[in-house]
């Protein structure tokens, strides 16, 4: 075993992350001992907090631990240090999302609150200007959105833009991937796995599953979780009828109101609002572990979706109520907020655990059953 | 023996520590059946004042001539009853007391049968021996109301002090030129933060100034006689080699440089020396032990210093042993101590420390030190057959106690001073556990210091780094806190928190007769009850003589050892058991075998009397000298002595006693 070389500057390295005082930790293992995920596997949030006393960067890498953990702030509240564990963990995610980023740009944002601002304002902007330069004719006797700004054309702009997400994804979740379960691992994982449990992937990204068992043997239910799993709902709904089905979406022609456009954009809107407001609310009023520290992107993330979902509405109001200018300026005020959602948050920012973590508790269970297998038959696999 | 034994038995329950096993109330019931005993009874609590009470109206009432109790261990209550009997108007040594709580109840609790049985055997064994007691009465001896105290510590002086504000006169005898020992070497002290040679000054001029001590520098005990009362001493003095007319001549002149020991090597001093500004005495002194003889040439005449020595005798009633520790000095090799250059003891980065107040950065040989790695137990709970032995053979596996606390403090003052060095604490367990010392613990973990914990099995590995590395010294150590990881450490300065070893002082331990432990500190009577008194009666301990303390258990101790020789001596007498030896001069036709068998000094001694005309040897005892061992009783051929209080005709009636056949008795019971 080769020795894991102390690396003093990584601390403080992480204090630009959160609010964690890992300093403070003297090893007790009380953050662990209540942690109802925690395993002989992954001890954490102990391991994690000791790795980043040390300076451990490598093996902060190449560890699941961060994403397995739903931040219930048991740990916070047991720590009798004050070390606040449920927040290093918090801290390892976002330094894990720039880590796995290989543009560097997540970093910057996470360090940065100008890099992280002047970026949404600049990608804002510039969704502005290209708005108003590709518009069509402004129509003022009736509201024609689609005439001042073709579905088409917008639909087109939506394909480049997921596929500058994919792309960017695409290589952040190969970075994982590697760290995780090459780097990471002492031997090599047999591919037909990666296949079998694949399902789990389809699974927590619907269900979030694991987090509903944060507080199994509590009274209470974990409201967090069904919050959470409501606004995923019309997080989700939204995206895929943006990108699937923006003509069908974007109309100038009022349905009625059992229609499923109408419906299904109501549902989506109200549960993202709700999501959203409760989460803003949350971190303004600090009543739970959760919400205690806030992180700028912590704030930017709701914000932004609040923003969006506000707009959303008023547009729809507008369009109703007959007012075509406002309806068009606001469109391109909706834009604004739904590019830098979208082109930053989704590969640099916080959006990015939507699937860093059911590709963890899917890499979990991929080792998990790697390393249940004789090592001459994962080896074996190896040298097919 | 002349009047007829009335013989009292008490059973006691102690509370229930006793009772919850030994069924009192019958063996109290068997006891009143042995012969000569008038009366037998229980009592939850013997030694309370009801209790008490009980013993002294039975002797009054009833006549009683003989107490046995069977209670707690003769160690804690035997001096209690002894007095209570003297109350009634009894001889104290009348009285037998047997240990019913620690020999029975406290080891059988899972037999409650067998530790009744036992309960009466030992009762019985107690009566058997108290129907033959004679009564006895104490030795009284002169004594010399003056006291040596040796070595001119922390422990040492505060004890001097103490003595001589009784009014006992004090001897002080310190073998360096200096007063203040290890203490002046530290800087500034735990828990307070206060500078140690400021404390220091303080309590050496209150000794220097006191009428009643004289104090003896460069000077070692020689030879030791006598007992207790009455120890006769010879001292041999170095002289100073300068007087104050020439010493600072002497001194400028003196060209020979030898390690100054007192910045543990870090620096040189010249043979001529003081060892820091302010010591006591302030005359410089010539180093014996290395000045080469040479001539030293002062106003263009050359010198050749010479070294005077001068014996004193003196007799003193006690002795204070205060010769203090030695930091371990770590072998070479040892985490690359004296092969590396950047390897340091914690002593030594203290004197380098308080040699460079106001450093702006920590520098080490001209380099600046950014990562510092201290590691503890450093010569302290090392392990056998995993660290090699130190000389004696042994492994020093004690725990020095005071160096987790002194690591840490050094850890807060490298901080205050260097708040952006990196400091890596390497430790077993961290034992602060004394009052506010836990305190420099939290302050280290709040400050950003890293702690690594390894196993006293798999010890940190110290090397050079290769070349191209950042830092000059790797240090390898498995991490138990980071899962029995294998960590690498990158430093500048490793720093080996030693811990303490006893003086070299075997020639004065023989003089004594002390007894040391395996540990090789000197050893006290009993840890808990006795713990600053030696075997050797009038010789008491103070301070890291008897083992690791800090400088506010070496005070502790020393004011216990001063108020122990305070009631020793300050009577003018001193009181002894009469538990010696005695010849009986009918029997005695002078072998001499138990002259040879006694292993003390002038305890026992052939003497030629005349008597009706004819000469007759025989042995005499000097029972001041006498520990009541028995050797001599067991050589004799003519059963002419015996130790008083236990002798063979009392031993053999408790053998009798405690053969006899009760079992039916119990049971019928």
């Amino acid at each position: 075993m080769t020795a894991t070389r102390v690396d003093p500057e990584l601390l403080s390295e992480l204090k630009e992350y959160g609010d964690g005082q890992v300093e403070t930790c003297f090893n007790c293992g009380n953050c662990t001992a209540i942690c109802p995920f925690t395993s002989a596997e992954y001890p954490f949030p102990r391991n994690m907090i000791r790795l980043v006393q040390i300076g451990g960067a490598e093996k902060l890498k190449q560890s699941i631990d961060p994403w397995l953990c739903y931040y219930c702030g048991d740990c916070s509240q047991t720590c009798p240090r004050g070390a606040e564990p449920g927040e290093v963990m918090m801290s390892l995610r976002r330094w894990l999302t720039a880590q796995y980023d290989f543009t560097g740009l997540a970093k910057k944002f996470y360090t940065s609150k100008v890099w992280e601002i002047g970026a949404m304002v600049v990608v804002g902007v510039l969704v502005v200007v290209i708005a108003l330069l590709l518009s069509g004719p402004v129509v003022t006797d009736q509201v024609e959105l689609n005439t001042f700004a073709p579905v088409e054309i917008v639909h087109v702009a939506d394909w480049i833009m997921a596929g500058m997400l994919v792309f960017f994804i695409a290589i952040n979740v190969f970075r994982m991937w590697k760290y995780i379960m090459v780097d990471g691992m002492d031997r090599k994982v047999p591919f037909s796995l990666y296949i079998t449990e694949a399902w789990q992937i389809v699974l927590h990204l619907f269900t979030q599953k694991r987090w509903a068992q944060c507080e199994e043997d509590k009274e209470k239910k974990n409201w967090n979780w069904i919050a959470h799993l409501l606004m995923v709902s019309g997080y989700g709904l939204m995206l895929v009828i943006i990108i699937f089905f923006l003509k069908w979406f974007q109309t100038d022609e009022i349905y009625p109101v059992w229609h499923p456009q109408r419906w299904l954009g109501y549902y989506a809107t109200i549960v993202l609002i709700f999501g959203a407001g409760r989460s803003i609310i949350g971190r303004i009023k600090k009543n739970v572990q959760m919400h205690r520290f806030s992180h700028a992107s912590d704030w930017i993330f709701p914000v932004l979706l609040l923003l969006v979902a506000l707009t959303g509405i008023m547009m729809h109001t507008t369009r109703y109520l007959g007012l075509p200018l406002v309806t068009y300026y606001t469109y391109i005020i909706h834009l604004a907020f739904v590019a830098p959602m979208l082109i930053l948050e989704v590969p640099f920012g916080k959006w990015a655990h939507l699937y860093y973590r059911p590709l963890a508790i899917y890499f979990e269970q991929v080792r998990a059953k790697a390393k249940a297998m004789p090592v001459a038959e994962t080896q074996l696999a190896s040298a097919d | 023996m002349s009047e007829k034994p009335k013989i009292a038995v008490y059973t006691c329950y102690c509370g229930g520590n006793i009772s919850h096993t030994v069924k009192c109330e019958q063996v109290a019931k068997l006891l009143a059946e042995q012969p000569d005993v008038v009366v037998s009874r229980t009592n939850m609590s013997l030694c309370s004042d009801a209790g008490q009470s009980q013993i002294e109206e039975d002797i009054r009432e009833l006549g009683v001539n003989r107490v046995v109790i069977g209670a707690c261990a003769p160690s804690l209550h035997e001096q209690t009853f002894r007095k209570t009997v003297i109350r009634a108007g009894l001889n104290p040594y009348l009285y037998h007391h047997i240990g019913l709580r620690e020999q029975d109840s406290w080891v059988h609790t899972c037999d409650a049968d067998g530790a009744t049985c036992k309960a009466v055997r030992l009762m019985a064994a107690g009566v058997a021996k108290a129907r033959l007691l004679d009564p006895l009465e104490p030795i009284q001896l002169e004594a010399e109301k003056r006291a040596l105290v040796i070595g001119g510590g922390v422990a040492g002086l505060r004890a001097a002090l103490d003595i001589a504000d009784q009014g006992l006169k004090v001897v002080l005898v310190e073998k360096t030129p200096f007063l203040g020992g290890r203490m002046a070497q530290l800087d500034t002290v735990f828990p307070t933060g206060e500078e140690a040679h400021i404390l220091l000054a303080d309590l050496i001029d209150k000794v220097v100034n006191h009428d009643k001590i004289t104090i003896f520098t460069q000077t070692e005990v020689t030879k030791v006689s006598g007992y207790v009362g009455n120890y006769g001493i010879q001292l041999t003095q170095h002289s100073r080699g300068v007087s104050a007319e020439n010493a600072k001549a002497l001194q400028d002149a003196c060209q020979q440089m030898v390690a100054d020991e007192f910045n543990y090597g870090l620096t040189e001093r010249k043979v001529i020396y003081q060892p820091y500004h302010g010591c006591y005495p302030p005359l410089p002194a010539v180093d014996w032990e290395h000045y080469n003889g040479e001539p030293i040439n002062i106003n263009g005449k050359s010198e050749i210093l010479k070294d005077e020595i001068q014996q004193f005798e003196l007799s003193a009633g006690a002795v204070v042993v205060a010769t203090g520790f030695d930091p371990y000095v770590p072998r070479e090799g040892e985490y690359g101590y004296s092969e590396l250059p950047q390897v340091v003891t914690l002593p030594q980065l203290i004197r380098h420390m308080a040699l460079n107040p106001g450093a702006k950065s920590l520098e080490w040989q001209g380099h600046k030190v950014r990562d510092i790695v201290l590691i503890h137990c450093v010569g302290s709970r090392e392990i056998e057959g995993i660290d090699e032995p130190q000389e004696d053979g042994q492994v020093n596996n004690y725990c020095s106690r005071v160096c987790c606390t002194a690591t840490l403090h050094m850890i807060e003052e490298l901080r205050e001073n260097f708040p952006k060095l990196n400091i890596y604490d390497l430790y077993q367990d961290i034992r602060t556990y004394g009052r506010g010392h836990e305190d420099y613990y939290i302050n280290a973990l709040d400050n950003g210091t890293r702690f690594v914990r390894y196993h006293g099995e798999e010890k940190p590995k110290v090397f050079a780094a290769p070349k191209g590395d950042t830092h000059p010294v790797l240090v390898h150590v498995t991490d138990a806190l980071t899962y029995n990881q294998e960590l690498e450490i990158p430093v500048d300065l490793v720093v080996l928190a030693t811990g303490m070893q006893p003086r070299q002082i075997d020639d004065l331990v023989k003089m004594l007769k002390v007894s040391r432990g395996n540990d090789r500190f000197l050893l006290e009577v009993h840890p808990k009850l006795r713990p600053v008194e030696t075997a050797v009666n009038g010789v008491i301990l103070a301070g890291t003589a008897q083992g690791p303390m800090n400088i506010q258990e070496s005070i502790s101790a020393a004011s216990a050892a001063a108020a122990k020789v305070i009631s020793l001596l300050g009577s003018g007498q001193v009181e002894l058991q009469p538990f010696v030896a005695a010849v009986d001069p009918e029997k005695c036709n002078g072998t001499g075998a138990c002259v040879e068998a006694c292993e003390y000094e002038d305890a026992i001694a052939l003497e030629t009397f005349v008597e009706d005309g004819k000469e007759v040897t025989r042995a005499v005892v000097t029972p001041a000298n006498c520990t009541g061992c028995g050797a001599c009783v067991a050589v004799c051929p003519n059963r002419a002595i015996d130790v008083q209080g236990w002798t063979l005709a009392q031993y053999e009636a408790m053998v009798d006693a405690i053969a006899m056949d009760i079992v039916d008795l119990v049971e019928a019971g």
